[in-house]
């Protein structure tokens, strides 16, 4: 059976969050992705967790849970993320680690456990005074079968490899509770290509999330993992992962790098950004205002990488690069944002066309398309499909712009800061 | 020194691109060639031993120091009182007295040198323009009202500041041989693009210690802009074109 599962979301209690999150309406909105499994998000706090243990009921696939309402296809996996914060040899570190868990009796003794280190009713996403090593012990111990992830591992502020707050190795961070971790969150800003990179992530499992803070289409899903599995089971997608077994676990789904906010270096105040060797040229410094640049994913990416771009690892697991549909189709129209109504009635077409988005944006025809939309839409689905498009990177905090139509010549350098460095005339 | 004002100055200059100064101490003058942290301007400072009243050096060295801690030293001096700096290798400090009415002395650390040495860019430079430092302040002013960055353009007549803001523009001309444009030898037409907040603050900082610069262009080339120092003293800056986007 193929499972496509975002294990990654936020509940309306995590800061940031779309006030509209509830189980119904996530439920609502993965169906319409395409997503047969979803994480629950947010199950340490004390709020999320009452709505959980009402809304949701024991579904027919062990260890998964389902909307107590409706009979959809959408099934729910107990997740949460926190942060932790704590000291290594003098510096401050902060990272953000994804947990999994089979049942709401087993979050309900991590959050026991947690809550020694944090008030969890804060956010959604506490901040926990402990290391990350000790996480991953205190979360083994109420049971083997929950599950650790480090998360969006290479976002600047954070994570594991995080620019300014991470490490250099994953042993660094988690010492002794690394043989507990088995798969690495790659983040938007960064794809398995880039991974590949590095042979000391060679060992792990590379899974895609969306961290989406609200539950419209174009947030949700965005990045994904695909699964083949006999049986639709927790234990057998956690087997899956931990074994990183590529006859199970298919693809992962991924947005273009350059999407996520972080994939370029740059300074968002001065609309400043640029990839690593012109941030190198200009010794990270932000030419504009001369304060530090936000070094992104790219740049420390390739400070860490062993390898040359465009190695593959032998039984790596494959991706696709997709978008979300409510992206290409406002990009097309030129509207000013996914939500206008305009992109929500195309969007719809689709959908009811074609049963959901993941099947407009991976199997339907161009012809299929064209017959219920513009064939411009239908060419630009078509078009990421395909990986012919353009993204003007993301940088510190900005989203990536999709240039779905111009020639490489055009969009080359757009977005870049617009000053040379003297070095470039040495 | 009996000028400690010209000293202060002159790091008030420095200070615009530089934090941590590496100077060059040799018998006969003391240099620093640096570029700011983004590598987008440079200083090429030199000033011969007779601009002090005093000099000795015994042998070359180098000196690195926290310009913004100097800088709070120096700005304790008034305008003719006497400076004398020493430095010490061996505790690796650097003595500041100053003696006016009365004579006050710190010590400030020295910092580990910078051992690169920094070349000057590879420029063949097409025009030269000899301007008032006061003239190119109010045209550079007048540019920052409107845009973040200035297009300098120089033909055989005039040189000319375009800047182009979201809302407004501004044309500014330099005829040559007028008050502030005091001569121009154009071998070829040039441009050039750059940010406005460097050069402003180059050409406030810079215009304290000089009356006259002497600017050379080529087309989207980096800018050389010479302070004229007494005594064949030396203070130029470079600073890196933006790119045109059309």
């Amino acid at each position: 059976m193929r499972v496509i599962a975002d294990l990654h979301i936020h509940s309306r209690f995590s800061r940031a969050t779309s006030k509209r999150i509830d189980i119904q309406e996530i439920s609502r909105f993965a169906e319409i992705k395409g997503l047969n499994l979803i994480g629950t998000g947010d199950f340490t706090h004390p709020k999320w967790m009452k709505e959980l243990q009402k809304d949701l009921i024991e579904g027919p696939n062990a260890g998964l849970f389902k909307y107590a309402k409706t009979d959809n296809s959408v099934n729910f996996m107990i997740t949460g993320e926190v942060c932790t914060v704590f000291t290594f040899r003098g510096e401050t570190k902060k990272i953000h680690n994804l947990i999994l868990t089979n049942s709401l009796e087993t979050a309900s003794q991590i959050n026991g456990r947690l809550a020694r280190y944090g008030d969890l009713s804060i956010d959604g996403r506490p901040v926990l005074e402990m290391t990350a090593p000790h996480l991953v012990e205190e979360i083994m111990a109420v049971s083997s079968e929950n599950e650790v992830i480090p998360a969006h591992v290479w976002t600047p502020w954070f994570s594991v490899f995080g620019a300014f707050s991470g490490f250099d190795r994953i042993e660094d961070c988690y010492q002794d509770m690394t043989k507990h971790i088995h798969a690495l969150e790659t983040g938007l800003s960064s794809d398995p290509l880039m991974n590949w990179r590095l042979s000391a992530l060679d060992g792990f499992a590379l899974v895609s999330n969306s961290d989406s803070h609200s539950c419209w289409p174009w947030r949700i899903g965005r990045e994904a993992n695909v699964f083949n599995l006999a049986q639709f089971r927790y234990d057998e997608i956690l087997d899956t992962i931990r074994k990183k077994d590529p006859q199970r676990f298919k693809f992962t789904i991924e947005t273009s790098p350059a999407y996520g906010k972080y994939h370029w270096t740059g300074h968002r105040n001065c609309s400043v950004s640029m990839p690593p060797q012109k941030a190198i040229t200009f010794n990270s410094i932000c030419p504009i205002c001369r304060r530090k640049l936000t070094k992104g994913v790219e740049q420390r990416l390739v400070e860490l990488a062993n390898r040359p771009a465009g190695y593959k690892p032998q039984n790596a697991i494959g991706y696709k690069h997709l978008l979300p549909l409510s992206e290409i189709i406002a990009t097309v129209l030129g509207a000013s944002s996914p939500s206008m109504r305009n992109v929500w009635r195309i969007f719809n077409n689709l959908i009811s066309q074609f049963g959901n988005e993941y099947k407009v944006l991976i199997n339907a025809s161009l012809e299929e398309m064209s017959k219920v939309v513009n064939p411009e839409i239908a060419e630009a689905i078509v078009r990421v499909r395909e990986g012919n498009i353009k993204v003007i990177p993301g940088y510190d905090g900005v989203y990536g712009q999709l240039r779905l139509f111009e020639e490489e010549k055009t969009s080359a350098g757009i977005n870049e800061v617009p000053q040379c460095s003297l070095t470039d005339f040495m | 020194m009996t000028d400690a004002k010209l000293l202060r100055d002159m790091f008030q200059a420095i200070a615009i691109l530089i934090d941590e100064a590496t100077f060059k101490l040799t018998p006969d003058n003391i240099q620093l060639r640096a570029m700011d942290p983004s590598r987008v301007a440079m200083i090429d400072f030199l000033w011969p031993k007779t601009i002090f009243d005093e000099y000795e050096c015994d042998q070359p060295q180098k000196m690195c120091v926290n310009i913004t801690e100097f800088l709070k030293l120096l700005r304790r001096t008034a305008k003719d009182e006497i400076i004398e700096l020493t430095l010490n290798p061996e505790t690796a400090r650097l003595q500041i007295s100053i003696t006016g009415h009365y004579t006050r002395t710190f010590n400030m650390p020295t910092l580990e040198p910078q051992e690169e040495e920094t070349p000057t860019p590879k420029i063949t430079f097409k025009a030269t323009a000899k301007t008032t430092t006061e003239g190119l302040r109010q045209a550079i002013e007048d540019a920052q009202l409107v845009s973040d960055h200035v297009r300098i353009e120089v033909d055989t007549e005039k040189l000319t500041l375009n800047a182009t803001g979201d809302l407004m523009g501004a044309t500014i001309t330099l005829k040559k041989n007028s008050d502030a444009l005091l001569d121009l030898q154009t071998q070829e037409p040039s441009k050039a693009t750059f940010s406005l907040s460097y050069l402003a603050e180059i050409i406030k900082a810079a215009s304290a210690t000089s009356e006259i610069a002497t600017l050379q262009f080529a087309n989207d080339m980096p800018i050389q802009i010479d302070f004229h120092q007494p005594k064949e003293g030396k203070l130029t800056f470079y600073l890196a074109p933006r790119i045109e986007v059309e």
